[in-house]
C-alpha cells in the first residue's frame, strides 16, 4: 500500500519497553498498541486513473462479491485479490506506485469466477505499461526487460548460443537456415528450453521424441527470439511488439505446415496475440501435438515409471487456452504411472507464480508474500502424496525444483512431461 | 365467439387473477394453459409457504383457481397452446391447439394478456463452481421448497436433519458471464423465508446466508429480513461463496468474508443455491407467435414506463414474470392492471360499433 494509506498510522504505534501488569511481564511487543487511520475521504481520482486507461475500465465494475478472493493464488500467501485492489484504489491508493501492481501473475482464476468480468488480464498490463513508461519498475524486472531487448531472451544469454543445446541432444536437430526446404513442423523452442539447464533437458527430450516419431521438423536456431508475451503482461508492450515483428519476419522466411511450441506462454502469444500483428499460421502446444501421434508413440513407451505422478496445469495452457486433457493423456500413456490429482487442478489449477512477469519478480514477490506460489504448490503436491510433479511449461521445472528444496520436499521429483516420455522410451 | 373476448395465455397467478377480474367485470375471457393443471409454478414446483403472509401456496392458489372457475364468463382450456396469431388490437384471430395435437380452433378476440411466467435458473450452467449435479447436498431454492412443503427438511445424502445449512445468493443473476445481468428480485427474500422455515422445522440447525447485497424492501424487510435475523437467528455474512468442495461427508464452502477481509472455509451439511428467474419456454415461444419484442434476456419487452403492462404490440398486454423477475405482490398488481387495460379496450371497441 502506498505510503500514508496503511490501515495503521505508523506514528501512532506505542510500545512500552518494560511493563509488568499484575505480576505479568508484558514488555515490548506484548503491549504494543495501534491506532487506525480514519478514512476521511474517498479519493476516486486514483480509481479513475486506472479506469480511464484502455484495458483498465473493468476495475471500476467490481461490486464486491469477493468470488475472486477465494481463488486468487496471491491471497493464499498474502492479502490480495481484485476485490481488495478495487477497494484500496477506491480509498485512494495509487495502483501505479503500489507494490500490488507487480504481484498479479495474470493466472486468470479471478476472471473465471467473476460475475462482472473484471479483467485483471487487461487491467494489470495497462497500468504496468504506464509504470514502465515512468521507469517505476522493480529492478529485477527491469533487468529482464533489458536482457530481452539486448539478447532476445530474458535470461541474458548470447543470441548466437540459442541453438547450442541441440549439440547434446544425441539426435539431429535441423535448423531451417541450413535445411533450405519446407518442413512439416516448425518447432519454436523458446528461451528457457534453449538456455536454462533444466529447460535444455526438456528440449533435448523433445528432439529425441520427434526423431523417434519420424517428424519432419526444423528449428529457427539463432533466428528465434523470445515470444515476449510475459513481458507484455508485465507492462513492456513496446518490447513485445518489437519481438513479435522480428519473430513474424523470421517465421515468414520459411515454409511449414504448422508450428509446435514447447511452452504455454509462447502458445498463447502465437495463437492469440501474434495474429493481431499479421501472423497467420497454425500452432499447437507440444502436448496436443504428441497426443495426435499417440498411436505411434505408445508402443515406444516401454520402460515403466512406477511412481505416483501429479500434474500441474499451466495457467496459460489450461485457463487461458482451455487445454486440460492432452497433458493427462500423455501421462496416462506412460506405463507404471499412477496419476493423482491435486485439489486445485484443471480450471481451478494453482498458479506457479511465473506468469505475467512473476518469473522475473522473485525477490520482489518474496518480500510481499509469506511464501512463493511455487512453494505453496509443491507443498500441495506433497500433501497429495505425489512422488513426481509433472509439468509442461518451461518456467515451471526450475521454479518447482527450487521450491521443493526450499520447503524441505527434496524427495519430490519435478519433470517435464517430455522428460518422462523420453525416459519411458529408453531401452 | 366475437371480438368481445380477452384471451389470457397462462394459468399461473397472473393469468388466474386477470381472468377472475375480467369475469367480474362481466366480460368474456378465455384462459389457455399449456399444462394440464392450473396454478403455475407455485403448484407445479410444489412451493411451501408464500411471501408475504406465509400462507400455504397450495391453499392460496386453490382460492385463485376456484375464483376463476366460478366465473361463468371465464372459459378455461387446459393442455392448450396458442399456435398462431394475426390481426390487430380489437380484432385478433388466434389459433388454439391441444398440446401435442396440431388440429385446432380459430377464434376472434379483442385483446390478449400474456401471463406465461418464468422458470428457475438451472445451476448446471455453473457446475464447475457449485457442483449442483455433482453433490447431493447442493440444492436449489425450488428443491428446498419441496422439502419444506412436506415438513421434511433433511440433508439429502443422509436423510437426517442438517446441523448447518447455508444459502448462496445471486446464483444465475447479476452475472455478465452467464448473460443474466439483471437482479431476480425475489431470491434474497425467498432465501430468508426458507431460512426462517428451516429454523422452524429444524430448530437445531444453524443457518447462514452468504450474500453480495441483500435487496429486501417493503414487506420483505419487516416480515422477513428483520425477523429472520432477530427472531430466528439466521446469520447473514457479506461475501459470496466461490466454490464448494467435498470434505469428508460434508461440504466445505469457500469464499471471503468481505467485511472482515478474511478468507473463509466453512463446513455445511446442506447448501441451497438461490437460483434466479429466467423467462419460461412458454414466454419465449408466445413472444415469437404473437410477434412481441423481447428484451436482451428474452423476457417480454415493456416499452413504456408509464404503462407497465403494455407490450410492443397494441392490444396485447403482459402480466407477471413474463415481463421480468417479479414477486407475487407485483404480479397480482400487474394482473389487475392488465385486466383493466384489456377490458377497457374491448369495451371501447364495443361502444364504437354501437
Amino acid at each position: 500500500m502506498a505510503v500514508g494509506l496503511d490501515k495503521v498510522r505508523p506514528d501512532k504505534v506505542t510500545e512500552e519497553k518494560h511493563l509488568v501488569v499484575e505480576g505479568m511481564d508484558i514488555s515490548g511487543h506484548w503491549n504494543r498498541m495501534f491506532e487506525q487511520r480514519v478514512i476521511w475521504d474517498y479519493d476516486v481520482d486514483n480509481l479513475e486513473k486506472v479506469t480511464n486507461l484502455p484495458g483498465g475500465e473493468s476495475l471500476g465494475w467490481c461490486y464486491g462479491c469477493a468470488k475472486c478472493t477465494a481463488v486468487c493464488p496471491i491471497d493464499i500467501v498474502g492479502d490480495y485479490s481484485p476485490r481488495k485492489i478495487h477497494r484500496k484504489t477506491q480509498i485512494g491508493v495509487d495502483l501505479f506506485t503500489s507494490s500490488d501492481l507487480w504481484l498479479c501473475t495474470t493466472c486468470m482464476n479471478c476472471l473465471r469466477v467473476c460475475p462482472k468480468e473484471v479483467n485483471m488480464i487487461q487491467i494489470m498490463p495497462a497500468v504496468r505499461e504506464q509504470a514502465v513508461l515512468t521507469g517505476a519498475v522493480p529492478p529485477e524486472l527491469q533487468k529482464a526487460f533489458e536482457d530481452t531487448a539486448k539478447h532476445g531472451n530474458p535470461l541474458g544469454q548470447p543470441q548466437r548460443k540459442r541453438a547450442d543445446w541441440a549439440k547434446a541432444a544425441g539426435v539431429p536437430v535441423p535448423i531451417m537456415k541450413d535445411l533450405k526446404r519446407a518442413v512439416d513442423i516448425l518447432w519454436y523452442v523458446g528461451s528457457y528450453p534453449a538456455y536454462h539447464p533444466r529447460g535444455m533437458d526438456a528440449a533435448r527430450a523433445a528432439a529425441r521424441i520427434f526423431n523417434a516419431l519420424g517428424i519432419d521438423f526444423g528449428i529457427l536456431g539463432i533466428e528465434e527470439k523470445d515470444d515476449g508475451d510475459s513481458q507484455r503482461l508485465a507492462g513492456e508492450k513496446g518490447l513485445f511488439e518489437m519481438l513479435a515483428e522480428q519473430n513474424i519476419a523470421a517465421f515468414g522466411k520459411y515454409e511449414f505446415n504448422r508450428m509446435v511450441v514447447t511452452g504455454p506462454h509462447e502458445f498463447n502469444a502465437f495463437k492469440n496475440e501474434y495474429p493481431k500483428y499479421g501472423a497467420d499460421f497454425k500452432v499447437a502446444h507440444y502436448t496436443r501435438f504428441l497426443v495426435e501421434h499417440l498411436d505411434k508413440l505408445r508402443p515406444m513407451l516401454k520402460k515403466p515409471i512406477n511412481l505416483k505422478v501429479t500434474f500441474h496445469d499451466p495457467c496459460y495452457l489450461g485457463r487461458h487456452n482451455g487445454e486440460y486433457e492432452a497433458p493427462r493423456e500423455l501421462l496416462r500413456a506412460i506405463p507404471g504411472i499412477e496419476l493423482v490429482e491435486m485439489g486445485r487442478c484443471r480450471e481451478n489449477g494453482y498458479c506457479c507464480g511465473g506468469g505475467g512477469g512473476g518469473m522475473w519478480l522473485d525477490s520482489f514477490t518474496k518480500e510481499h508474500t509469506t511464501m512463493r506460489l511455487s512453494e505453496r504448490r509443491v507443498r500441495e503436491a506433497a500433501e497429495y502424496g505425489a512422488e513426481v510433479l509433472a509439468v509442461c511449461c518451461p518456467f515451471e521445472v526450475s521454479r518447482f525444483e527450487d521450491a521443493a528444496k526450499s520447503t524441505g520436499n527434496d524427495k519430490l521429483i519435478v519433470r517435464d512431461i517430455l522428460e518422462l516420455l523420453d525416459e519411458s522410451m529408453k531401452e | 365467439m366475437t371480438a368481445d373476448t380477452t384471451l389470457i395465455i397462462g394459468g399461473g397467478p397472473a393469468g388466474l387473477e386477470a381472468a377472475r377480474l375480467i369475469g367480474d367485470l362481466g366480460q368474456k375471457a378465455i384462459l389457455v394453459e399449456k399444462r394440464d393443471a392450473l396454478g403455475g409454478i407455485p403448484i407445479a414446483e410444489h412451493y411451501a409457504a408464500l411471501t408475504h403472509g406465509f400462507r400455504s401456496a397450495e391453499e392460496a392458489m386453490n382460492e385463485l383457481i376456484a375464483a376463476a372457475r366460478a366465473n361463468p364468463t371465464v372459459d378455461i382450456r387446459l393442455s392448450t397452446e396458442v399456435v398462431e396469431c394475426s390481426g390487430a388490437a380489437g380484432d385478433f384471430r388466434v389459433k388454439l391447439a391441444k398440446a401435442g395435437n396440431g388440429a385446432g380452433e380459430t377464434l376472434s378476440v379483442g385483446s390478449i394478456i400474456v401471463a406465461t411466467g418464468f422458470q428457475h435458473f438451472d445451476p448446471g450452467r455453473e457446475t464447475q463452481m457449485y457442483g449442483y449435479y455433482e453433490y447431493d447436498d447442493v440444492i436449489t431454492l425450488a428443491d428446498a421448497e419441496k422439502m419444506l412443503k412436506e415438513n421434511k427438511f433433511v440433508t439429502p445424502s443422509k436423510g437426517t436433519p442438517p446441523e448447518r445449512v447455508c444459502f448462496i445468493q445471486c446464483v444465475g443473476s447479476r452475472d455478465r458471464q452467464i448473460g443474466n445481468e439483471y437482479c431476480s428480485k425475489v431470491c434474497c427474500g425467498i432465501s430468508s423465508k426458507q431460512a426462517i422455515e428451516v429454523r422452524q422445522q429444524v430448530p437445531g440447525a444453524k443457518v447462514f446466508i452468504f450474500y453480495i447485497d441483500m435487496r429486501m424492501y417493503g414487506y420483505w424487510e419487516n416480515e422477513i429480513y428483520w425477523p429472520a435475523q432477530e427472531k430466528y437467528h439466521v446469520q447473514y455474512v457479506k461475501g459470496i461463496i466461490t466454490e464448494i468442495i467435498r470434505k469428508g461427508d460434508r461440504l466445505l464452502v469457500r469464499g471471503e468474508d468481505t467485511t472482515m477481509g478474511r478468507p473463509m472455509e466453512v463446513p455445511m451439511d446442506v447448501v441451497v443455491l438461490a437460483v434466479g428467474m429466467e423467462p419460461s419456454k412458454g414466454t419465449k415461444d408466445v413472444a415469437k407467435i404473437l410477434g412481441l419484442q423481447q428484451n436482451k434476456y428474452n423476457f417480454i419487452e415493456v416499452p413504456h414506463g408509464l404503462d407497465p403492462t403494455a407490450t410492443s404490440a397494441p392490444g396485447i398486454f403482459v402480466a407477471g414474470a413474463a415481463a421480468g423477475p417479479k414477486d407475487l405482490d407485483d404480479t397480482m398488481s400487474m394482473a389487475g392492471a392488465a385486466a383493466m387495460k384489456a377490458a377497457a379496450l374491448v369495451a371501447k371497441k364495443a361502444r364504437a360499433v354501437a
